[in-house]
């Protein structure tokens, strides 16, 4: 299957002036497959932030090659095709609504790839159908909660038919509920056979994903399903990493009862391991 | 004691409501641009007569959109230091230049005759009915309307490559922070006041004192706006914004007969005010 997205060999530092360079990606070098859903872990400062800005050329590699749909984000002609093919939605909630209504904000991108004016309607419609905003459709959005905004700014990039959207921190300045409001959604959207990348420092989130891939210092350190990479609790400590709670908790109980599975790293099957334990125990 | 903080609700700008009245329903662009020639009118008229016309046409408007009149006061009670430092200033000075009518006093450089006193209320009722207008446009008509209404009044200027379009973003943009900037406002003068500084404990007429004690703020509030905006670029480009670039645009506005004969009564109104010669 061809990648929506492969980087090459891809390495990047930031200028601070003219002798002073901090060197933030090394050698990098991975795909993204249609319909994946893949989070991107790592400690403050690793690099994921600067990662997902060379995913839609907002930034270019100094060396190497990053290629979505086979177009190189060098390119300056294929800048537009590229964004329009991967959207990003960003961590602050408030400082990615251009519009002063709702409606408008989602209009934005379809108004600046020149989307005729009845097909910009339906795909603001059905936008905000998908992430379940059309009530609010006609609000300002300083009138919105966290999780809404950022709704919000999901329908925006969802309008424009993207392949794959890239989250970064998109749900870390939300309460647990907003956090759950936009993980919905971005299971959903996955469903429909929306390529899904998330950065994020809930390990509960990541193990959503079908993969995790985990930066440390500008390099993947690790790459693969959830349920693999949580294996590794020693080696994810020495990253700054945990593994999820549930998957803690899980090894707590393990060490005491071990007919207690301790390979649980999602709520609902740690809920499903203690009723069948529970079972277990009253049978006996 | 906690409404000196509460900044984000005493802003009226782009405070919109929505009482769906005959005013709201009018197409913005003829909306604001009878606006401006009233403006234009009422700032050009000297009269008493003239201006209580304008200031019975306000409150008219008021009614007419159903807004309750003390949204166009909240809006007039900050400019009175403004009004009576102006009222005071032309009522000491300006005499000289009218001088014309009754003398009142002639003591030193002051002189007072009727044509300034006339001058002074004039100028007063005039900021007052100004006020007014800009309150009922602004609270009857949605902020992004009345940008797309800028632009669109602005669009023949694309010809001589005014950058129609990027003011009118540009605005849209600086409305749209408007009440984030008042929140993190609030929040910064929570944290200094924890710190021990000290806000609105003087008068509102003690300007300079005022003002002064907004310093801790403005500084960070302006850091803020930096980093905010660095965002805001990032997330635009992201969405496919190319400056100058052709866009497409998501509303449109058709004005309808009721709309060409609200235009009509405002183009009366102004013509009157600025050409019929009022006997005082
Ligand atoms: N615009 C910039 N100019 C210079 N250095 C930068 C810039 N942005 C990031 N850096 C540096 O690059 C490194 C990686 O930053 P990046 O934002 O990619 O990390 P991150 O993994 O996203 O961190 P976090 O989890 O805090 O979001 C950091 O050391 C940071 O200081
Ligand atoms: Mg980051």
């Amino acid at each position: 299957m061809e990648p929506i997205i492969r980087l090459e060999n891809v390495s990047f530092s930031y200028k601070i002036n003219e002798k002073t360079k901090v060197s933030v990606l090394k050698n990098i070098s991975f795909s993204i497959f249609p319909g994946e859903y893949v989070a991107i872990i790592g400690h403050n400062g690793s690099g994921k932030s600067t990662l997902s800005k060379h995913l839609n050329g907002i930034l270019t590699p100094d060396s190497g090659d990053v290629w979505v749909h086979g177009h190189n984000t060098k390119d300056v002609n294929k800048k537009r095709s590229i964004r329009q093919a991967v959207g990003t939605v960003f961590q602050h909630p408030d400082n990615q609504i251009v519009a002063t209504i709702v409606e408008e904000d989602v209009a934005f991108g379809l108004e600046n790839i020149g989307v005729p004016r009845e097909e910009m309607k339906k795909r603001v419609d059905e936008a905000l159908n998908v992430v379940k905003m059309s009530p609010f459709r006609h609000r300002p959005p300083h009138h919105l909660s966290g999780g809404q905004k950022q709704r919000v700014a999901i329908a925006g990039v969802l309008a424009m038919k993207p392949d794959c959207i890239v989250f970064d921190e998109a749900t870390s300045m939300l309460d647990s509920f907003g956090r759950k409001e936009v993980l919905q959604v971005m299971r959903k959207m996955n469903n429909m056979g929306m390529t899904i990348i998330t950065v994020t420092h809930h390990m509960s989130e990541a193990a959503e994903a079908d993969r995790i891939i985990v930066i440390e210092g500008g390099q993947i350190v690790m790459d693969g399903p959830p349920r693999e990479i949580f294996k590794h609790k020693l080696e994810l400590e020495n990253l700054q990493l945990e593994v999820p709670s549930v998957s803690q908790m899980a090894e707590v109980i393990h060490s005491q009862f071990n007919t207690f599975s301790k390979d649980i790293i999602q709520e609902n099957e740690f809920i499903e391991e203690v009723e069948k334990f529970h079972k277990e125990e009253v049978g006996t | 004691m906690s409404s000196e903080f509460e900044i984000s609700r005493s802003i009226t700008i782009g405070q919109y409501v929505p009482t769906g009245s005959f005013i709201h329903r009018l197409d913005p662009r003829i909306k604001l641009l009878v606006f401006v020639i009233l403006v234009v009118a009422i700032a050009f008229n000297t009269s008493y007569f003239g201006n209580a016309i304008g200031l019975v046409l306000s409150l008219y408007l008021f009614w007419a959109s159903k807004i309750p009149i003390s949204y166009g006061l909240s809006g007039v009670k900050p400019a009175i230091p403004f009004i009576v430092i102006l009222a005071v200033l032309q009522l000491l000075f300006q005499g000289q230049l009218f001088s014309d009518g009754r003398v009142y006093v002639d003591y030193g450089f002051v002189l007072i005759t009727s044509e300034s006193i006339r001058l002074v209320v004039v100028s007063a009722v005039r900021f007052i009915e100004i006020i007014f207008l800009s309150s009922v446009l602004t609270l009857s008509t949605s902020t992004t309307e009345l940008t797309h209404s800028i632009q669109s009044l602005l669009s023949p200027l694309k010809k001589i490559k005014f950058p129609v379009h990027e003011i009118s973003l540009i605005t849209t943009i600086a409305i749209r922070f408007v009440p984030t900037f008042a929140i993190e406002m609030e929040k910064m003068m929570k944290a200094q006041a924890s710190r021990g500084a000290d806000f609105g404990t003087g008068g509102w007429w003690r300007i300079v004192q005022r003002t002064k004690e907004m310093f801790p703020i403005i500084i960070p509030l302006f850091n803020i706006a930096l980093s905010r905006a660095e965002d805001l670029i990032l997330a635009m480009e992201s969405r496919c914004y190319t400056p100058g670039g052709e866009r497409s645009s998501y509303s449109v506005y058709k004005a309808i007969a009721k709309d060409y004969l609200v235009l009509l009564v405002g183009l009366f109104f102004s013509l009157l005010l600025l050409f019929y010669p009022f006997p005082f």
